[in-house]
């Protein structure tokens, strides 16, 4: 149900079958005819003959009084006549009456014609008697004067007749389905639906026999109809396939198709609109659907018509050519042609007047694709209606459908924009304020909220006509978006006077909460706790309640001096009703409560640090005197207080953070608080366990990550257990005791007179023995300390190990890639490093052990059969040779990856690192493929530039510079510059200055040469093919020199890049050999980069000799 | 009440014509052998029924025996004599179409030219097939990305009576286009596209031509302009069966040309990849169908391939699907060729 006003459209649909009805010839019976009276004279005519001649072309005419005045003249006149003539005029009388709408003289004179003459016109009027058309007329004439049953009674003769010809028999059926349908036009539905079944019935009937002729045409029509009213679509679009086949292609018969096809599409939209069925809905609009798109399109209808026209006329030619003095039959058929060209032409032109046609087909398939989930394709069809038919009478709709479609698909700003241009064009539209509500929707949903203010208050101001919900809406929406954009006093405001203007609003109740809330955020706690105290009062059940009670609590702690047991009694009381509630709101809430407890009891620590730190002044005091006991039992209470308090905290900022799963904010304010107190208390444990839980909640979450480093760093400190740092420090008091005895005896015995040396070295030996003793004691406790931080590490290896394997089979996962790094780096700082060519110290871990134990850790064995598992093994292990600097590994690993795997089974990860590594080593085609799958399939992800900038590369050095300028382009233009911005922007210029667009290549080079962030190789390379440029574009010493210049700077300022700067030292030298005639200066300068030990190996230093040798 | 627009539309309407194998001269018609229509010995060999009448293509005559009082005459009549023809679609033309659509263009190529030289002598009669034929070679010829034949080819046919028929100088000029296309000509085809489209007054050609100006966008990386260029294809031509493949595979290209990171919140790969889905549920013989499979990331291309097995045992089409067109009558194709 998208639209109301979309039934509109039946009324350009009535006006065209209007058309239809007002512009085909009444009947066959209009030909002149020239039989002359009994009694008419040779050479004069007979004034009966002329009357009737006269009443004939009145009739011809339509001036059905005049006709009727003259044939009643006739019939006055004529008295003595054949009894045929006699019917003749009497049929006609009748036909007169039937046009004026006479219909009970039309039924009189038919009935007359009927009763009186049972042959009718007999052979009058070429060979029909005219008593079957009577029979109709009086038909219709009975059922305009709502006279059904004898309507249907006649019809039923006819019907039942079998001398009658079958034909007629078929229009009996026909017209007696419609009289049945017609009777019940006004009566409950039940009653239409009974009509219609029993209409189809008699259709049938007579469509029994095929629908060969137009009788039976006509009532296949009908039955589609009938079928389409009754829901019946299957049957109707088959048996309208059928006639559409059977069709001569007449513009009649192609626009009443056409029509009918949409008549389908509507009863099928209808039908979907009032589905309760999600299943029948979707159903039913692809129905519509398809028959709205089968409906021909403008072009292809006036085409049908330009052709009907010119064939028609081409007729009237060749009759008219062919007859040049026609017998009466001919005459008639000209006449026939004629006209048909005349109702050809009369619907062409209605049909043209319809300029809506077209853009009324695309609305209603725009609409079916928007409720069948296709907001692309609405996007197109509705784009069509502002590309093809801007004056399209329902606009105001296609603006407003379209710019949901754009909502759909994601496209705030085109939405937006079209808001904009729709309010400009039509300012006093009905729609205006509703798409003036989008525009300030989507601002107030992108955040913009001084832009939705603005659209908010354009409306307010320029939109006379908008219903009070509309205004009270906006006016809540701008306090809404004050409020939103922490506006407090003027958000306060704002609510202040939305509760003045609309007491009775909807949203009083969240209003009156809002408005609290600003006085909360302003930090006026009393009047907070007014305002919140009035929002109890009217609401006790609430759906605020929560949130109130919860800033109740705040309150007490925000006052000064805080009311802390008032408010951890709050928050106990609210965890006591609200704990066990279900809703979104409080279970986000929940957390917060508990951080509050926290802080609560956080200041209470505070509180008792200041008495703590008292307490132990009072003891340092006190420490001589006899009541020591009494300060240190002082110190020690206040202490265990202090104590108490904070593990309450701790306890609440862990029940916070577990219940936080909803809330992120307050999850990272209480893991900050915990990251401050637990691993200075040494519960590396707790944190280790808190953070997994965390960890398991969504390993894809974008801070999963985080969680695991801490839950691997908690593990590792784990094995560094206080006990550790307690046992030494017992056997260190153990022995400073016994060393203190022990070195003053060796003081004492040295002091003493007559000492031998035997007892000094006596007394130095105990001492040395004690030392040793303590050594050893404290040794045995660093042992088993670092084999529970060893063994800490370990376990904290195999969490790690658990997370990479538990998606290292999908392909799709990311992130793993990320665990792999990861864990690379955490084996390679196992490993001792040794300088190139020193043998590891024996038993030490080596890289080899790093590798084994990776793939011991990725499980790959268990993983044997995944593909992408084995992928990631070889790239885990390249990583980790990118971590201990062994280059030749890491390609050799990416190499493996690159000869065994398609693209297709690798992610962008590895797809990018693995084809910058094959792109190195100049596998360009195996680099091609994988860079092209990226480009392909994974433009949106983070390594989509590794893709451009790699294709790009490879296009330059296969000399496609404009390939390579394209991919280039493409890349920058659409900011798909991650890591590889650099690359991109050096070899978008360099295949511009290939491409020998100089001016904008220098812009590149330059621009890259001046960035800071960018100071390197690519520097270096830049300096060097801005001189490449110069020397390109020289003409003459200055050009030439201006070259030297830039190859100057980079030989001079980046030595460290040989190739460049060999390259720099070597053009510099030619040019001044052949174009500045200074051979001894390029001599020289060879000389001088020959010498350097980073440049005398490279190819260029080779050149450089054998140039140097010529010169 | 609204019986007075039965009694003229009755009037107006005239008598229809049958579906079967006829040649109409003036005042008489003759039901005609199929010769595309073989019996099943070996080799097969065309069904004669001696009542029908006979093409003899040497002679350019059609004869027919006929019993006359007992006694057997043969009659003949000359095939320039021919008014009309009353032909369904001959089932090699059917076959060449299908062999487009499957990207078999060489077998398109061997059954479109028996249509071709059959209908020769009878090209501008009206109801003949060799124009719809003649257009079937083209797309075999563009297919086969044949340049030389293709302009070969088009230079003949635009010697032909057909070339003057509005829909068939369309189509030569669209032949020409996709020459030009393959040549890289993009800006040129774009706009000549646009012209044409403006001409262009059957769907099937507004189909052909905004494939063809989508291609050409799509190749020029103006991806959001090619995309909404192809969906018009499935979103107005729906019933153009034909080319919904090939607008769908267009459109999923252009959508992956279109996204970026920045795009990524657009899902425009998810979107790309729904589409070639669509292609391999609802048209698994088509060419555009193993194209998109290749495209497909291996894990959804299974789905798609397993899916598309459950539709075609009898399953429920997928949500969202509404590609999937049913196909028209055939005897309304035999009208719509008149």
């Amino acid at each position: 149900m998208l639209t109301k006003e979309s039934r509109t459209y039946k009324l350009a649909k009535a006006a065209l079958l209007a058309v239809l009805l007002a512009v085909t010839p009444v009947t066959g019976i209009l030909k002149a005819q020239t039989r002359p009276l009994p009694g008419a004279q040779k050479q004069e005519e007979d004034p009966l003959s002329v009357l009737y001649k006269a009443a004939e072309k009145s009739l011809e005419e339509k001036k059905y009084k005049e006709a009727l005045a003259q044939f009643e003249e006739l019939d006055a006149k004529a008295v003595d006549v054949e009894p045929k003539l006699k019917a003749v005029v009497t049929f006609r009388k009748a036909v007169c009456h039937f046009f004026i709408k006479d219909w009970p003289r039309a039924q009189t004179e038919l009935t007359a014609f009927l009763d009186k003459f049972p042959k009718g016109t007999e052979d009058f009027f070429d060979g029909d008697n005219r008593r079957g058309t009577a029979e109709l007329l009086l038909i219709e004439a009975f059922s305009k004067q709502g006279k059904w049953e004898l309507a249907l009674a006649r019809l039923e003769k006819i019907r039942t007749n079998t001398l009658a010809r079958p034909e007629e028999r078929v229009n009996a059926f026909t017209l007696s389905a419609q009289i049945i349908v017609d009777r019940v036009k006004s009566s409950p539905d039940e009653a239409k639906r009974a009509a219609y079944a029993q209409a189809i019935s008699l259709l049938k009937q007579a469509t029994a026999d095929g629908i060969a002729t137009p009788e039976r045409r006509e009532a296949a029509y009908k039955l589609v109809e009938m079928y389409t009213k009754l829901g019946l679509t299957k049957e109707a679009t088959q048996l309208k396939n059928e006639i559409d086949a059977k069709s001569n292609g007449s513009p009649v018969e192609i626009v009443r198709s056409n029509f009918q096809r949409l008549e389908i599409g509507d009863a099928r939209f209808a039908a979907a609109e009032s589905a309760a069925d999600e299943n029948f809905r979707a159903d039913f609009y692809r129905q519509a659907l398809t028959n709205y798109q089968g409906t021909l399109r403008r072009a292809n209808l006036t085409s049908s018509f330009g052709r009907a026209i010119e064939a028609k006329n081409a007729e009237v030619e060749t009759l008219t050519k062919n007859f040049p003095k026609p017998n009466p039959e001919q005459a008639a058929n000209i006449e026939k042609a004629k006209q048909e060209v005349a109702q050809f032409k009369k619907i062409q032109d209605e049909f043209n007047a319809n300029k809506d046609y077209d853009a009324f087909i695309s609305y209603r398939i725009g609409l079916c694709l928007l409720e069948l989930k296709r907001p692309w394709e609405a996007h197109v069809a509705f784009l069509d209606i502002f590309e093809n038919s801007p004056g399209f009478s329902r606009i105001s709709g296609a603006y407003y459908y379209h710019i949901l479609a754009l909502r759909r698909i994601g496209r705030n700003n085109e939405a937006q924009a079209k808001c904009k241009e729709f309010i400009s064009k039509f300012p006093k539209d009905d729609q205006v304020s509703a798409i003036a509500l989008i525009l300030g929707d989507i601002s107030q949903e992108r955040e913009e909220f001084p832009e939705a203010i603005g659209h908010y208050k354009w409306v307010l101001a320029n939109v006379k006509n908008l219903t009070p919900e509309v205004q009270e809406e906006i006016d809540f929406r701008i306090a809404a978006c004050l409020f939103s954009q922490v506006d407090w006093a003027p958000a306060q405001k704002a609510f202040e006077e939305f509760l003045k203007k609309h007491e009775r609003s909807p949203v009083r109740q969240q209003v009156l909460y809002m408005n609290a809330l600003c006085s909360f955020f302003q930090g006026k706690y009393k009047e907070t706790k007014v305002d919140f105290d009035k929002y109890e009062q009217e609401y006790p059940k609430g759906q605020f309640i929560p949130d109130v009670r919860y800033r109740q609590a705040i309150v007490k702690f925000g006052v000064n001096p805080p009311d802390i047991a008032g408010t951890i009694k709050l928050c106990e009381d609210w965890l006591k009703d609200f704990g066990k509630t279900n809703t979104d709101d409080v279970i986000a809430q929940t957390p917060e409560v508990y951080t509050l407890i926290g802080d609560a009891n956080i200041r209470l620590a505070d509180e008792l640090d200041k008495k703590v730190k008292a307490a132990d002044l009072e003891l340092r005091a006190n420490a001589k005197s006899a009541d020591k006991a009494k300060y240190v039992e002082a110190l020690a209470k206040v202490q265990k207080e202090k104590e108490a308090v904070t593990n309450k905290a701790i306890d609440a900022y862990e029940a916070a953070a577990k219940s936080a799963r909803t809330n992120p904010q307050a999850l990272e304010f209480v893991l900050g608080e915990l990251r401050k107190l637990l691993p200075g208390r040494g519960e590396h444990k707790r944190m280790r366990d808190l953070f997994k839980e965390i960890f398991d909640w969504n390993h894809n979450d974008p801070k999963a990550m985080t969680y695991l480093y801490e839950v691997i760093r908690s593990t590792e400190r784990m094995g560094d257990m206080p006990e550790f740092a307690a046992e030494s420090e017992k056997i260190r008091k153990k022995f400073s005791a016994q060393l203190a005895d022990a070195r003053k005896k060796v003081d004492e015995t040295e002091r003493r007179d007559k000492v031998t040396k035997e007892e000094v070295d006596a007394a130095k030996a105990a001492v040395k023995k004690l030392s040793a003793e303590l050594e050893a004691e404290l040794a045995k406790v660093e042992a088993r300390r670092q084999t529970s931080i060893a063994d800490q590490k370990k376990r904290a290896l195999k969490i790690l190990s658990d997370a990479v394997s538990e998606s290292i089979n999908d392909r799709t996962q990311e992130g793993t890639e990320k665990l792999i790094v990861f864990l690379a780096e955490k084996l390679a700082r196992k490993i001792k490093r040794v300088k190139p060519g020193v043998k590891p110290e024996p038993g030490a871990y080596t890289s080899a052990d790093a590798e084994k134990e990776l793939v011991k850790l990725l499980r790959l064995d268990e993983h044997r059969d995944s593909l992408v598992a084995q992928a990631r093994g070889f790239f885990a292990l390249g990583q980790l040779a990118v971590f201990t600097r062994e280059p030749e590994k890491t390609a050799a690993n990416f190499a493996k990856i690159a000869a065994n795997y398609k693209a297709e089974e690798l992610n962008p990860t590895i797809l990018a690192m693995v084809g910058d590594s094959l792109l190195a080593k100049g596998d360009h085609k195996k680099a091609a493929d994988y860079f092209g799958y990226i480009l392909e399939h994974a433009r949106s992800s983070e390594y989509a530039d590794y893709g451009f900038a790699g294709l790009a590369e490879i296009a330059f050095a296969q000399k496609k510079y404009a390939e390579a300028l394209s991919l280039c382009n493409e890349a920058i233009d659409n900011n798909i510059l991650m890591a590889k911005e650099l690359d991109l922007r050096f070899t978008r210029a360099r295949a511009l200055a290939e491409m020998a667009k100089y001016a904008e290549a220098k812009k590149e080079f330059e621009e890259i040469a001046k960035t800071k962030e960018w100071r390197g190789e690519k520097t270096a390379a830049s300096l060097y093919w801005l001189g490449l440029m110069a020397e390109r574009q020289a003409t003459d010493e200055k050009g030439y020199a201006e070259a030297i210049a830039y190859y100057r700077r980079c030989f001079m300022t980046w030595k460290k890049y040989e190739v460049w700067a060999a390259r720099s030292y070597f053009a510099s030298a030619k040019l001044f050999a052949t174009k500045l005639n200074q051979k001894d200066a390029a001599k020289q300068l060879l000389k001088e980069m020959l010498e350097k030990d980073r440049i005398k190996d490279t190819r260029e230093a080779e050149e450089a000799k054998a140039y140097l040798l010529g010169l | 009440m609204r019986l007075s627009l039965l009694l003229p539309a009755l009037a107006l309407l005239t008598a229809a014509s049958s579906p079967a194998q006829t040649f109409v001269f003036k005042g008489e018609r003759w039901e005609i052998n199929d010769p595309f229509k073989m019996d099943n010995s070996i080799p097969p060999k065309p069904v004669v029924d001696p009542k029908k009448g006979t093409i003899n293509v040497i002679k350019g005559t059609i004869d027919r025996t006929s019993n006359q009082g007992g006694i057997e005459v043969t009659l003949t009549r000359k095939l320039s004599e021919v008014t009309e023809v009353v032909w369904p679609i001959p089932s090699r033309l059917k076959e060449a179409q299908a062999n487009v659509s499957r990207g078999e263009p060489a077998k398109a190529l061997d059954n479109v030219e028996a249509v071709l030289k059959f209908f020769e002598p009878i090209k501008n009669v009206p109801g003949s097939w060799w124009v719809k034929a003649a257009i079937v070679k083209i797309d075999a010829l563009d297919r086969l990305e044949n340049d030389a034949a293709t302009a070969a080819f088009l230079d003949t046919l635009d010697k032909e009576e057909a070339a003057k028929l509005p829909e068939v100088a369309t189509q030569i000029q669209l032949a020409r286009l996709m020459q030009r296309a393959r040549k890289g000509d993009h800006d040129a085809v774009v706009k000549e596209a646009t012209d044409l489209l403006t001409k262009a007054d059957s769907a099937e050609l507004q189909a052909r031509l905004h494939i063809v100006k989508a291609n050409s966008l799509l190749a020029s990386k103006k991806y959001e302009a090619a995309m909404t260029t192809y969906l018009r294809v499935p979103v107005f031509f729906g019933s153009e069966t034909e080319f919904i493949p090939k607008a769908l595979l267009g459109a999923a290209r252009s959508f992956r040309g279109m996204d970026s990171p920045a795009l990524r919140e657009q899902k425009l790969e998810a979107i790309s990849n729904r589409y070639l889905y669509d292609i391999i549920v609802s048209y698994p013989v088509s060419k555009e169908a193993e194209e998109a499979k290749k495209m497909l990331p291996k894990e959804e291309r299974a789905k798609a391939e397993a899916d598309q097995k459950k539709i075609a045992a009898g399953g429920p089409l997928p949500e969202g699907v509404i590609m999937a067109k049913p196909k028209l009558a055939d005897e309304e194709k035999v009208e719509a060729n008149k």
